[in-house]
């Protein structure tokens, strides 16, 4: 250690005395040269006072990279939340009824279903799982929904089903960046990322798409489904933390007033404005506007972030628990947030893959669970919506990354002490409600057991192009301009799915 | 040694233009002097020097088709009429300047030779614009009349129009499936192009098939090619139309579908043939369905726009395609009825105007219809009573109102039933909850009293 700062210590001294008084007036003489032939350059313009101070304009974007922007079409809501169950719910216990398969239970898969197919764990020949939870037919739309989900029917009417979504990923990681980013591969900008860029945010108090995690983990891609990709860094989500202090370090410090911060940062912006004039760097100006955001989110976030000063009656009917980290506690702040003009809310609920390697994963059990973790808080906040006039303007979008598979896992080719399923990405049901959405729709067919859609599959490609629409956008034309081409969320694929729109 | 290799190549455009000229110049040369031939010797050294720029010009053009990556195919006959064009500069010179090695180029006349190389410049020069602006260029402006009779593609759009009085005398195949093969499938199954030697502009032909058969079997769409290939996955090599084409919607596919599984019929209305209007409901006028109002109104002062939002309102067209503007305070809770007076500039625009949470009082109402467009209300969050509510009758747009958190009476909703348009309020937490009425105005308008409740169950408690 002492060896290397004496190497530091003497490099700096040889760097020293090697510019001699010679370098400094050699080096004069070329910016000086320099500084005459510009003002030389500049002097050119006849039109021009010669006295007139040097300006550099801004836009409203440069200034702020969160300024709205209008919609290049009427939007049909102004924002969106997207509950992500992580891990992948099953779609055979939750909404897509096949009592054929259940029927079939316990028999063995015919070989020619698995031709071809990946399958994450399942081995040999599988046998079919029948479905393990009691459908019924609820609302006037008469749409399928389990017993699994007893609070779910007081607003199936409001919501249009897709049941024959496909993805071409089988794995959690790559699955969840396919869904969020419409590519499975890092590197691509988030949905949310996509909205905020392309629609900037209405309270410049809060960022414009917050995320918020629940379950106990955080999903399998890690934070590049709410990453910023090639966009500008300004518009990746937020995360705000579930338990403690929503966002680190949000108190000051002690012995800091709030004026000595806010002059501390006018000082920090002032130095980062003048190396943007020099080097017109977008990240600067990105920085320069997360200070300010971080010093007037220190006010707004804590209160909104604060669930406590909800009413009784709100709070018992999400569900929440105050001070725990809870998917109800988000939905509420998610109704509060884009309350408040967030643009794009994105909710992550760990402990949907029901593999039934144990009891917390198996689909008679631990998925039961799960579902009555999310079954109150996701009808409260519909209704909580509906009742505020929200829902009218706001997108809900429900879904995993993937669905599973009708037949049971066998992992290692053995039988399992626990009922559960595999990953299958052939066809799995996602929802969407709320504004420009036809309510009580249903949309898409699967075969007789669920295994493969036989009606009205659409990809996921086709799901991001229907969001965006919502929001005002032609997905074909939405492009971003990175490393010579331009990039769009759904890249060169995706069909607005005409049939769930009001 | 590439930089200058792309270079010269790029100056290929810029050269051709010399043996152009040397060689236009030659010709009216010998035009001029064509009784006495006293310039034979100028006119020969004009075409040696188009001969010799010719060849810098084939060099370069080379070296450009090299560089630019251009696929030969295109090139290829652009590149041997440029070699052929300096390979005929350089005969005429030989032969007007009367080189003996050649003298059998005497016994063909000079009138003759002349007007070829003025064919094979004027040619050449045209495939080299082709290759730059794209082919058909030159012809663009003409009609269609004109490019079919040059042997252009020429595949006029037709639109499918069915109305709700047309619909069922329309005919099936000549006013929905015809103009939908013409549009999607005819311009490359045509006489001309006939891919596949398959020919879709007429009934007959279509009957006919192509090189692999028949594309229709009767009343069986799945085993009909002309079905079967666009429901393939669009990466296979047999879809159709091919994955960079455009594509046939859902509801086409499906009306293909119907009319072979209906036995193609030829003569039969719709009507007739007792299909499902569903069937046909895309390509019915669509219905605009925008709730905003159906006016144009010019745009907002961009001075005004920047003063409101100095004030920190917030401002923004609703879309790029309208000059309507949706106004918020969300970043103004200090708003009070005096700051109204600052959205005058911009009263005609105001489609959406969002005041919740902010000091407004009962006294708004009455200078909220001084925004004759407004469609959509936000004033929830206030202490409003809603004293004054009637004189939102005047607006004659009023969609939705938004009163939830207010202190609204239940008295003011009958004033309510007079609103013309409006379709939605929302009452949710406020004094009037304990109204009976759901709906008003003839079932139009709903009121939304919230308070949603959801009780508990014993399922909430089980744990698995």
């Amino acid at each position: 250690m002492d060896q290397i700062e004496r190497l530091i210590r003497e490099k700096l001294i040889r760097d020293a005395q090697a510019k001699t008084r010679r370098h400094f007036i050699k080096e004069c003489a070329t910016g000086l040269g320099g500084l005459a032939l510009g003002s030389i350059f500049l002097g050119c313009d006849p039109l021009e006072p010669k006295t007139k101070e040097q300006k550099i304009t801004f836009s409203e974007r440069d200034l702020n990279p969160l300024a709205t922007l209008p919609p290049p079409h009427t939007p049909k809501v102004k924002s969106v939340i997207y509950l992500h169950m992580a891990g992948s719910p099953s779609q055979l216990e939750m909404f897509d009824y096949k009592p054929v398969l259940h029927k079939l239970n316990n028999q063995d898969c015919p070989e020619s279903l698995l031709q071809g197919k990946k399958f994450a764990f399942i081995k040999g020949t599988p046998k079919l799982l029948g479905p393990q939870a009691k459908f019924s037919q609820e609302g006037e739309s008469g749409n399928w929904v389990s017993n699994y989900l007893p609070h779910f029917k007081k607003v199936i009417d409001e919501v249009a089903f897709l049941k024959a979504v496909h993805t071409d990923q089988f794995n959690h990681g790559p699955a969840q960046l396919f869904m969020h980013t419409g590519s499975p591969r890092l590197g691509r900008p988030s949905i949310g990322a996509w909205a905020t860029y392309g629609l900037g945010s209405e309270n410049q108090n809060l960022p414009g798409f917050v995320v918020l995690t629940s379950g106990g983990k955080t999903p399998d891609a890690g934070k590049s489904v709410w990453g910023s990709g090639f966009l500008p860094s300004v518009y990746q989500g937020v995360q705000c933390r579930s338990e403690g202090d929503p966002v680190l370090y949000i108190e000051d410090p002690k012995g800091i007033s709030r004026d000595l911060k806010k002059s501390t940062i006018d000082a920090i912006n002032k130095i980062n404005k003048e190396e943007y004039t020099k080097y017109a760097d977008p990240e600067i100006l990105a920085r320069i506007n997360q200070y300010e955001m971080a010093y007037r989110m220190q006010l707004a976030v804590p209160d909104i972030m604060n669930i406590q000063n909800e009413p009784e009656n709100i709070k018992e009917m999400y569900g929440v628990e105050p001070g725990k980290e809870s998917f109800a506690n988000n939905c509420l702040l998610a109704r509060k947030l884009v309350e408040d003009g967030v643009r794009f809310v994105q909710l992550f609920d760990w402990g949907w893959d029901s593999h039934g390697t144990d009891h917390s994963t198996a689909v008679d059990l631990g998925l039961r669970n799960k579902c009555r973790e999310i079954d109150r808080p996701i009808t409260a906040l519909l209704l909580d919506l509906k009742q505020r006039g929200l829902l009218d303007e706001t997108l809900v979008v429900w879904g995993g990354e993937f669905g599973r598979t009708p037949m049971q896992e066998n992992r290692g080719n053995k039988e399992m002490g626990f009922k559960g399923r595999d990953h299958h990405g052939d066809a799995f049901t996602m929802w969407m409600a709320g504004g420009g959405v036809k309510k009580g729709a249903c949309y898409g067919k699967t075969d007789d057991i669920g295994f493969l859609g036989i009606e009205g599959r659409v990809s996921v490609h086709d799901v991001h192009a229907t969001i965006l629409h919502l929001l005002g956008f032609n997905h074909e034309e939405f492009t971003f301009e990175f490393q010579g081409r331009n990039f769009r969320l759904t890249d060169v694929e995706g069909e607005i799915i005409q049939e769930i729109l009001a | 040694m590439d930089i200058l290799k792309q270079f010269l190549g790029r100056l290929h455009p810029l050269l051709v233009h010399l043996p152009i000229g040397f060689i236009i110049l030659g010709l009216l040369l010998q035009l001029y002097d064509r009784r006495k031939h006293s310039y034979n010797k100028v006119v020969a050294f004009v075409f040696l020097w188009a001969g010799i720029v010719s060849i810098f010009t084939c060099v370069s053009g080379y070296l450009q088709y090299l560089g630019e990556g251009y696929s030969f195919d295109t090139v290829k006959w652009h590149l041997w009429l440029g070699i052929a064009t300096t390979i005929f500069c350089f005969l005429m010179y030989s032969r007007i300047s009367g080189k003996p090695f050649l003298a059998f180029l005497k016994r063909f006349p000079i009138v003759l030779s002349s007007t070829l190389l003025f064919v094979l410049i004027s040619f050449t020069g045209h495939l080299g614009g082709d290759i730059t602006h794209g082919k058909g260029y030159l012809l663009e402006p003409f009609p269609n009349s004109v490019k079919s009779f040059f042997g252009y593609e020429t595949f006029e759009e037709k639109t499918i129009a069915l109305t709700e009085e047309n619909w069922e005398t329309s005919l099936f195949y000549e006013d929905v499936i015809q103009p939908l093969i013409n549009n999607k499938c005819v311009s490359c199954h045509n006489p001309k192009k006939a891919k596949g030697e398959l020919m879709l502009h007429s009934l007959e032909e279509m009957l006919k098939g192509g090189e692999s058969g028949e594309v229709i079997v009767k009343n069986k769409p799945e085993e009909s090619p002309l079905y079967s290939r666009l429901i393939l996955p669009k990466d296979d090599e047999d879809h159709m139309p091919p994955q960079e084409k455009t594509q046939l919607t859902k509801d086409e596919i499906t009306l293909i579908k119907t009319w072979i599984s209906y036995g193609n019929p030829f003569n039969e209305t719709i009507g007739e043939l007792a299909l499902n209007k569903e069937l046909f409901l895309s390509f019915f006028p669509q219905k605009e369905n925008n709730i905003y109002p159906d006016t144009i109104v010019v745009t907002a002062p961009t001075d005004s726009i920047t003063l409101i939002k100095k004030f920190g309102i917030h401002v923004q067209q609703i879309s790029n395609a309208s000059n309507f503007l949706s106004v918020s305070c969300i970043n103004k809770p200090s708003f009070g009825d005096n700051d109204f007076e600052m959205l005058s500039p911009i009263k005609e625009q105001i489609v959406v105007l969002d005041l919740g949470g902010t000091q407004i009082t009962d006294a708004i109402f009455e200078k909220l219809t001084s925004l004759p467009h407004l469609t959509i209300l936000r004033l929830d969050n206030t202490t409003l009573s809603g004293n004054g509510i009637a004189f939102l009758a005047q607006l004659k747009h009023l969609k939705s109102i938004n009163l939830t958190h207010t202190n609204f009476e239940s008295s003011f909703i009958s004033p309510l039933g007079k609103f013309k348009t409006l379709q939605k309020v929302y009452l949710h937490n406020t004094e009037a909850s304990k109204n009976e009425e759901q709906r008003l105005n003839g079932k139009q308008t709903i009121l939304d009293y919230g308070n949603y409740e959801l009780p508990k169950i014993a399922a909430d408690s089980i744990i698995y």
